[in-house]
């Protein structure tokens, strides 16, 4: 989509007109034109990255002393603080299992789903456009409360499984209607030459289905990993010891409970959360795009 | 007259369809195939939705004692309740303020990576960069940049001459921060729509003004803004619906504080409920903000109709 290049000389008819001298400074201002928004989304975008991880490079003393992007004395000590943080090394592992497991069941509940709204003609087919709304008419403000009270009700509170459970539930819609779609662009030809060679359902699924809508997986996989990384608020309240919470409410209750902010800690426990997704970011890039535009479209 | 026609093909619709007979499985395997869906779905998101719009209607005389039924009391005293319209004018200025910076921040951003595409691809890529993290990693990185005493903004600020607020502690400035941080966080999504629209903006309408003599600003304002304006319309919804009902933000930079400066409604609702623990209190706001948020959507609904858009 966003891929086609676009000729930027075009929107310009009079440069072959134009003399030498003029066509250089046209130029120029051109460059500029380009260059200097592009320059101000950079620093916009980067700029609170850069200052946080300067600071995570400071000395706590420093941090309330002087400005400079460069430490003047370099150190670790944050880092070393954070990463001998038990609740640090709980919450990783926690997001890391929450993440995991929320990526899995999403896909083992929406795959069979979206392949029977595709494909199936059936009593309920309808639902799928509830699917497409109910996200939008249900923010995770609406039913906070409510989910909170229920898993008090039901002793469910304070466990990884809520987290897994709930965190799928949210994003089942948006994951079975990306998936429908992609479906539907599979043609039917090859299923129906399959079923005529005698595959059975699942063989079609295992050998033909899954294969094709691999990319499709792999968005539902790093938009569920993503939102069970990130989320805060549910987690905040479903949770209330150390050994389930998640890293951002980790990373929250770092920031309550300094009587002095501690900002090279913070700042360099916001940096090793941050990690994991830099590490893989070239290569799932456009699957990210694809579940931020899915995410956003209905 | 003797063109031969293929005869009309009637059995196509059906043959298209995968019925449960041609395949020799059961007429079940749709619904055994949708079963865990819906009901994760129901479970979590629906259940819970009429399950406090029901429990809204109750109330514990104190807290502790067992909830009674109430009726409308609950809304009845939300709407006399001076922290119900603070939160309104609170969260007034935080949809707002989000909706103005994010769109004409969005769009300068738009515009620039589309005059940028071809060369400088991997600025896309650079753009997606907030989406990725959390709301309190967003907001320790602020909370790092506006520090009162030697934050690099007030650092900046001091170089001019200027004197800088005390930004996170002032009630003023407090809710500016935390609208700059929101947007921050909703800007990739933002671009992205804005961009993908100007990409289908057809070349020639550019190319006849500019032949016309159509000045840069004229072809923006005249041209290219009405063109886009179906992704306007969507960025525009989705960062209300965002900001509306968002609270990750607000709670990890400000608590909502100072002074209730940052109480949006749905820190007003957290605050009710896991603060004061007064529950069926929260539910009604929790309804409040989920009928403002469906009249949203509707409307998003009906414009998208109007201008065509898949929803």
């Amino acid at each position: 989509m966003v891929d086609a290049p676009v000729d930027v000389s075009r929107a310009d008819p009079t440069r072959h007109i134009a003399g030498q001298n003029q066509s250089r400074i046209a130029k120029t201002g051109r460059r500029l034109l380009v260059g200097v928004p592009l320059f101000l989304l950079g620093l916009w975008t980067f700029i609170p990255f850069l200052i946080t991880i300067s600071v995570s490079f400071k000395t706590k003393a420093e941090t309330f002393a002087s400005l400079g992007l460069i430490p003047s004395q370099p150190t670790i000590q944050g880092y070393r603080e954070v990463l001998s943080d038990p609740n640090f090394l709980s919450a990783f592992m926690n997001s890391l299992v929450v993440g995991i497991g929320t990526a899995i069941l999403t896909i083992i509940i929406a795959l069979p789903a979206a392949y029977a709204f595709a494909r199936f003609k059936f009593r309920g087919r309808h639902l799928l456009l509830l699917f497409t709304l109910l996200p939008r008419l249900v923010p995770t403000i609406g039913v906070m409360v409510p989910i909170y009270r229920l898993a008090v009700a039901t002793d469910m509170l304070d466990r990884r499984i809520t987290l897994i459970i709930v965190y799928t539930g949210m994003l089942a819609p948006l994951a079975v209607w990306l998936m429908v779609g992609f479906f539907q662009q599979i043609p039917r030809d090859i299923e129906e030459a399959a079923d005529v060679d005698g595959a059975s359902l699942w063989n079609r699924m295992r050998y033909i289905v899954m294969p094709l809508a691999a990319p499709a997986l792999i968005t539902i996989a790093v938009l569920a990993f993503r939102e069970a990384w990130n989320e805060f608020t549910l987690v905040l309240v479903l949770t209330t010891t150390p050994d389930t919470r998640t890293l951002p409410f980790a990373l929250f209750k770092l920031g309550q409970s300094e009587g002095i902010s501690n900002f090279p800690a913070e700042a360099a426990f916001a940096i090793l959360t941050v990690i994991p997704f830099i590490l893989v970011y070239t290569r799932i890039e456009r699957y990210v795009v694809a579940g931020l535009t899915a995410g956003s479209s209905k | 007259m003797t063109v031969t026609r293929e005869p009309p093909e009637q059995t196509e619709p059906e043959k298209r369809e995968i019925t449960g007979a041609q395949i020799g499985q059961k007429a079940i395997t749709p619904y055994l195939f949708s079963f865990p869906a819906i009901l994760a779905v129901s479970a979590i998101l629906a259940f819970p939705v009429l399950y406090g719009i029901w429990q809204s209607l109750y109330r514990a005389p104190e807290l502790g004692l067992d909830e009674e039924f109430v009726g409308t009391q609950n809304y009845i005293d939300m709407f006399q309740d001076p922290g119900f319209w603070n939160a309104m004018s609170r969260t007034g200025l935080f949809v707002g303020g989000s909706l103005v910076v994010g769109t004409v921040l969005g769009l300068f951003f738009a515009f620039a990576l589309f005059r940028a595409m071809g060369r400088l691809r991997f600025m896309r890529a650079v753009t997606l960069a907030p989406y990725l993290i959390s709301n309190v990693a967003a907001a320790v990185m602020f909370r790092i940049l506006f520090q009162s005493d030697i934050g690099l903004i007030n650092s900046f600020l001091d170089w001019f001459g200027l004197d800088g607020p005390s930004w996170l502690s002032d009630t003023t400035w407090a809710m500016a921060v935390v609208i700059f941080t929101q947007v921050w966080t909703d800007i990739p999504l933002t671009i992205l729509l804005l961009l993908g629209g100007l990409m289908t903006i057809d070349q020639s309408y550019l190319d006849a003004a500019l032949v016309d003599g159509a000045s840069a600003w004229q072809r923006a304002r005249m041209l290219t803004i009405p063109l886009l304006a179906p992704q306007l319309v969507i960025t525009t919804v989705w960062l209300s619906y965002s900001t509306l009902t968002g609270l990750g933000v607000v709670l990890a930079l400000t608590g909502g504080g100072p002074l209730g400066a940052t109480t949006t409604l749905a820190m007003e609702m957290y605050n009710v409920a896991f603060r004061s623990l007064r529950f069926n209190e929260a539910l009604a706001l929790a309804t409040f903000i989920l009928v403002l948020n469906a009249v949203l959507t509707l409307m998003y609904v009906a414009v998208a109709r109007r201008y065509e858009i898949e929803v």
